[in-house]
């Protein structure tokens, strides 16, 4: 559209032509200005230019929204799921007690994030947790090991604590996000991994503008035992007369390994939702950054053209002035 | 005084209501629940829960799982679960037969677990529609 009004203004100009300048005004319809050294020696930059870039921000700007919409339905479907499966957790805090600040030898660091990128921040912040948890439980006595679930993690984790890292899961969004999906994984943790106390890093989802990171502690059987003897809120536990099996011992291993996978499966499906919604707000934000460059670019755009015309005509004038005094 | 009853499987809450008296099938057999029960916590085995509310009883089938007693308030967290009224009587034999027939045909000790359990999910499912109490 551009290159048709400058052509008709080229056309427009013709009568005005004198000889000499003929080569400069033939040019114009086809190329116009490259890198003209204007009568201050000044350069501006060519319309070809600014133009490209007007193009492939106006395609950054249609890619990103796209984006946002795809992110805001896997949201919708993912969050009635997520809502569902936060009463499954409950009643373990409310028997066995949530204590993050339990202090046991073998702590084990489980950290979720996403595999694909353009998110926001939130892996970065699980990442940073999780470092914290691995500062604050490591000590003469005490270590801690990580367990990693997707690549985000799995890249910044790598770089600096190799030696500490278990066991890292990747592709988790390949397959369909159920129940018997996490309780394989977390079969394949628990087999693994020798643990005194589980702690799981997750983004919570809130709201679809705000995800709170957070950490859920599933402690092994004999923690367990350990809090409930010496009373606090564990104590509680031993008033409960347990039953259905050979030994208690063995109930309560069952118990914790449920809840390991119930908190897995809330922990997993929290996550995937915190990444959907922060996709979203990062491609909305995204999107509208664009459009502003792009009000910025019409705006260069027009004072470039508008300075080649002027050019022109200041050089024809001049020419045809030149001729007749 | 009744007790507040709710049932939680992986997906949704089942069941949420008070109620006056639950039945439930453990490992070692079979408890009643009434009002103001010692606490415990229990395991919760593939078999039928029976809920008397209003004076009328309730099958239910359920497939496993925890159940924790205490304070009148009664959680039951299982795999699966479902209303004796919501199964298909003739699917559910169906499945029963087909449930017998894999374990006959199984070889190798963990097919031969699996069909059990299989089994005994079919036959729990076909017990939940023809109990009456």
């Amino acid at each position: 559209m551009a290159m048709a009004a400058l052509r008709r203004e080229g056309r427009r100009l013709a009568p005005l032509i004198s000889p000499r300048t003929i080569t400069a005004v033939r040019s114009s319809p086809l190329y116009p200005t490259l890198e003209d050294e204007g009568p201050l020696g000044v350069r501006h930059i060519s319309t070809q230019v600014v133009r490209n870039r007007m193009k492939s921000v106006k395609n950054i700007q249609k890619i990103t929204k796209a984006m946002k919409m795809v992110a805001a339905s896997k949201l919708r479907a993912i969050q009635t799921k997520t809502e569902n499966s936060r009463g499954l957790w409950q009643p373990f805090t409310a028997l066995l007690g949530d204590l993050p600040s339990a202090d046991v030898k073998k702590n084990v660091v489980v950290t979720i994030s996403s595999d694909k990128g353009l998110c926001g921040g939130i892996n970065s912040t699980s990442v940073k947790i999780s470092k914290g948890l691995h500062k604050l439980n490591s000590g003469p006595e005490k270590e801690t090991k990580y367990v990693i679930l997707g690549e985000k993690a799995k890249a910044q984790l790598v770089r600096d604590s190799k030696k500490d890292i278990e066991l890292i899961i990747t592709e988790l969004q390949k397959n369909p996000l159920n129940y018997t999906q996490v309780s394989v994984l977390a079969d394949e943790i628990l087999k693994n991994v020798e643990y005194d106390a589980l702690r799981i890093v997750f983004n919570k989802f809130q709201s679809v503008v705000s995800f709170v990171p957070t950490v859920s502690t599933v402690l092994s059987t004999e923690i367990v035992e350990r809090e409930a003897e010496s009373g606090g809120k564990l104590g509680d536990l031993d008033s409960y007369e347990v039953e259905g099996g050979e030994t208690k011992g063995e109930i309560l291993q069952n118990l914790a390994e449920f809840q390991f996978s119930c908190t897995m499966f809330n922990a997993v499906l929290e996550n995937a939702c915190s990444e959907q919604g922060a996709r979203m707000s990062a491609m909305d934000s995204s999107s509208r950054n664009a459009g502003d460059m792009l009000d910025r670019l019409t705006l260069t755009y027009n004072r470039t053209r508008q300075a080649s015309i002027t050019t022109e005509l200041i050089e024809i004038i001049s020419g045809a002035s030149a001729l007749e005094g | 005084m009744t007790l507040n009853l709710c049932v939680l499987t992986r997906n949704q809450i089942f069941w949420d209501s008070k109620v006056k008296e639950i039945i439930l099938s453990t490992n070692s057999g079979q408890i009643g629940i009434l009002p103001n029960h010692a606490p415990i916590a229990t395991a919760v085995d593939i078999g039928i829960l029976r809920i008397c509310l209003n004076d009328q009883w309730l099958t239910m089938a359920l497939m496993g799982g925890f159940a924790r007693i205490g304070n009148n308030e009664i959680t039951i967290l299982v795999n699966d679960a479902e209303k004796g009224s919501d199964i298909d009587p003739q699917e559910a034999q169906q499945a029963l037969e087909i449930a017998e027939a894999n374990l006959r045909k199984a070889e190798g000790k963990r097919q031969t677990i699996e069909a059990n359990l299989a089994l005994r999910r079919a036959r729990t499912r076909v017990e939940a529609i023809n109990v009456i109490s």
